[in-house]
């Protein structure tokens, strides 16, 4: 066990391990994912827990080797149950953070970040990285037993920041940090969406230091909408095994780092059975985890108004997009107004956490290093010089 | 007609030149900028840019509002390419009009003059998509290189003498001034928005909202004598007016005198930091002291910071670019700044207007000016009066304000095909 684990598991409650991988011949170069590598399953892998000592090395793609814990929450009022997914490593110090808090975007996963999380431990050891499951994603939020049994799932932006914001006061509470440490929301796409309007409602108070989108802007999405609904109904439905599914993923250059998509591809998906044909043995095979289209009734609801709010939440703000330029009219004007820092990265596609996962944690460092207020030394003002004498 | 009015008329015409001519160009501007300091002097009368951003036909429509080269002096302060379809008809222009008349335009450095963000926002691409190949965009960045930092402007009068022009609005004519015009606003087809004399030295004006406020209540005239006379002025025959330093962006904490300006090696990339990455970056801002900048660049400043630097460089006013200001120009810190923004309608959807400022001579005399310092309003000014008799008093400003040409298709790219994944 790390140093990184041993200290991180201090004062932590009692916690499932990592499921151990053994069916697999160890010989084999590349295992193919085992199922339960998907956080979805590790509820059910509480069973499973072995003595420490007797347990194997996790694969290379394992989340374990991303973050130190996961955690599952429990929350309940009076229109939900929900049992939310986060995956953690705590800062060093939760009074001086940094921790950097990401939230995937639709139909994607925590372990989005996993490669972009071991680079931010690279570059600054200190720091925390909290990334978030939504709703249908890895978290599950089921209405509450007394609520009417018609109330559609919802999925509004509002909803969905509200989740989020419990996710984080919830792991704040279980680990027993007085305040939420110093933070960075980094959201990608929908979850952009989210950490946007967490930002505009000022819902982290004074821990919010700033706020990182990653490759969303309110113009080209709901420019895109139209084609979303195309898209889905071309993407596979059903893939013969994980392997498989990473392959579609690189291939397709939706995930362009055959690395990442190794790491979260298999966390998009879940075992169903197979139609198997007569006489055949009964068979597995993989569909997506969360139905997408379903969402589509919210999909204007996630990107409206979204550049207003970025520009007026407090807090730095940066942007990061991938391919080109292309802003619209109100980010346009902000940026050329000086009002928040934009990167375009020609290299990459859109789930850019993943395809750069390095320059993106280098980028997304950077610009904590710049707004760490407890770091920040500003020349002295005029009036200081002239309260200390000084000819200005 | 010779080689270079032959490039200038087909780059007016909006088409590129040939890549041999372009490499010649580019060697023979940067023979010439070498030559430049880091910050240039420049005699008034000038008319100051703001960003043009490849924008080709308003730029001729800057030139048809401002007069053309050579019989306008120009001074451009940066940001020629990136984001618009025409970067490089646009920067090309401006640089066969350089090396033409190099004593009739000067062309300081912004901070899209760089690879590292022509890479990103628009050149890189346009010069591989019109030449095949990366050449030209390497020859104009080495050009880039060679840019001077600032500009100086001296000789500037501080009363700028009425134009004869007719108000567009023909109810405001009344207000035609007897005292001495500080700032005089005009449409591009040449008609009188506005006018604003001299405020007295302790009525400070904020002129931020100026463009969009028209009526501003006339001041009383600071001084007596008739303006543009030398009896207006009074005989101390110090220089009033003081300089205005250009510059693309603002100021830097490691910048408190302008010979430090001159004292940097300017022939490189922009720097991710340090004074001359703050001086193309930085953006003045209604705070106390320094801040931050949002943009990851340079910082932000306060008016604290502009009028300690003025006084202690002699300068009646800083303007820059940089800022999209949707009025076209916005004056600050007691009009002691002034962003100046050319590029209307900027990146074709923003809706805003642009400018253009134009600096008078001062004719009766090389640096003959006036200096408030009669005893005329030093009962009502007290000691804020007395602090500010310190400070240059600014020069007259004659803004012209012009809309969008009508826009040419022509070249422009196919509409970007739309993300098919984002959510």
């Amino acid at each position: 066990m790390s140093e990184l684990l041993r200290h991180s598991l201090n004062g932590t409650p009692p916690r499932p391990r990592p499921n151990p991988i053994s069916q697999y011949d160890p010989e084999e170069s590349h295992p193919p994912s085992d199922s339960s590598s998907s956080p979805t399953d590790s509820v059910a892998s509480i069973n499973t827990i072995r003595p420490s000592s007797r347990e194997q090395a996790a694969q290379p793609t394992h989340w374990t080797n991303y973050f130190t814990q996961d955690l599952y929450l429990d929350w309940r009022d009076d229109t939900q149950t929900a049992k939310y997914h986060v995956y953690l490593t705590p800062p060093q110090d939760p009074k001086k953070g940094p921790l950097f808090i990401c939230h995937h975007g639709a139909g994607a996963s925590g372990l989005s970040f996993a490669l972009f999380a071991k680079h931010i431990k690279r570059l600054l050891p200190e720091a925390g990285i909290l990334s978030l499951e939504a709703r249908a994603h890895g978290s599950i939020v089921t209405p509450a037993p007394n609520a009417n049994d018609t109330t559609p799932a919802d999925f509004s932006i509002k909803t969905l920041a509200s989740d989020a914001l419990n996710m984080i006061r919830l792991t704040q509470s279980h680990l027993s940090w007085p305040s939420i440490p110093p933070a960075i929301l980094i959201g990608h796409s929908l979850g952009g969406a989210i950490v946007t309007e967490l930002a505009a409602t000022a819902a982290l108070g004074s821990s919010l230091v700033g706020y990182c989108v990653l490759d969303v802007v309110e113009g080209s999405a709901l420019e895109a909408l139209a084609h979303m609904k195309t898209y889905l109904s071309t993407r596979p439905t059903h893939f013969s095994s994980l392997d498989d599914a990473v392959n579609w993923h690189t291939r397709s250059r939706t995930i362009r780092s055959p690395e990442s998509a190794q790491i979260s591809v298999p966390s998009l998906l879940r075992p169903v059975p197979a139609p198997t044909e007569a006489g055949a043995s009964t068979s597995q095979q993989f569909t997506w985890h969360t139905d997408l289209a379903s969402t589509a009734p919210w999909w204007e609801d996630w990107f409206q108004g979204m550049s207003r709010k970025f520009l007026s939440g407090r807090g730095a703000k940066m942007l990061i997009l991938a391919g080109t330029d292309r802003l619209d009219k109100d980010l346009m004007i902000g940026q050329m107004q000086g009002k928040f820092q934009l990167v375009v990265l020609p290299e990459a596609g859109h789930f850019i956490q993943e395809d750069v996962p390095e320059r993106t944690a280098e980028l997304v460092v950077e610009f904590w290093r710049r707004n760490d207020r407890s770091a920040l030394v500003l020349p002295p003002k005029v009036s200081e010089l002239i309260a200390q004498g000084k000819k200005v | 007609m010779s080689d270079l009015d032959k490039a200038i008329a087909q780059l007016r015409a909006c088409r590129p030149i040939p890549e041999n001519q372009v490499r010649e160009l580019c060697y023979k501007a940067r023979e010439l900028l070498i030559e430049e300091g880091n910050v240039v002097t420049v005699d008034a009368p000038v008319t100051i840019c703001g960003d043009i951003h490849g924008q080709f036909h308003d730029l001729m429509e800057l030139f048809r509002v401002g007069g053309d080269v050579p019989d306008t002096n120009y001074l451009f302060m940066g940001d020629f390419v990136d984001r618009g379809f025409y970067s490089l008809e646009s920067f090309l222009l401006l640089l066969c009009l350089k090396v033409r008349y190099p004593d009739r335009i000067t062309l300081i450095r912004g901070n899209h003059e760089s690879r590292q963000i022509t890479m990103v926002y628009g050149f890189y691409d346009e010069c591989l998509r019109k030449y095949g190949s990366a050449n030209v965009w390497r020859y104009c960045c080495e050009v880039f290189d060679h840019l001077a930092l600032g500009a100086l402007v001296i000789g500037a009068t501080t009363d700028l003498a009425p134009s004869d022009a007719p108000f567009s609005d023909p109810a405001s004519q009344s207000t035609l001034p007897s005292e001495e015009l500080e700032i005089e606003i005009l449409n591009s087809a040449g008609q009188i928005l506005n006018r604003f004399t001299r405020a007295t030295p302790n009525s400070s004006q904020d002129l931020s909202q100026l463009s969009q406020n028209p009526s501003s209540p006339s001041q009383a005239p600071s001084r007596t004598g008739a303006p543009g006379t030398g009896a207006a002025s009074s005989t101390n025959n110090s220089t009033n007016t003081g300089a205005v330093l250009c510059v693309h962006g603002g100021l830097s904490p490691l910048i408190d005198k302008i010979d430090k300006i001159r004292l940097l090696d300017r022939k490189q990339e922009v720097p991710h930091d340090g004074a001359m990455c703050d001086l193309l970056w930085s953006d003045p801002d209604d705070i106390d002291g320094w801040g931050l900048s949002p943009r990851g660049a340079g910082f932000l400043f306060g008016a604290d910071i502009v009028k300690c630097f003025n006084h202690r460089n002699d300068l009646s006013l800083i303007c820059r670019a940089h800022q999209l200001v949707m009025e076209g120009f916005k004056e600050m810190f007691d009009s002691t700044i002034v962003t100046v923004w050319s590029a209307p309608n900027y990146c074709y959807r923003c809706g805003n207007v642009a400018a253009i400022l134009e600096l008078g001579e001062d004719g009766s005399n090389a640096g003959y000016a006036a200096r408030s310092n009669g005893d005329a309003n030093r009962s009502r000014g007290g000691p804020l009066a007395e602090q500010r008799r310190e400070l240059h008093m600014g020069p007259g400003r004659r803004y012209r304000v012009f809309d969008a040409a009508p826009q040419d298709s022509r070249g422009m790219p196919a509409k970007k095909p739309v993300a098919d994944y984002f959510l």
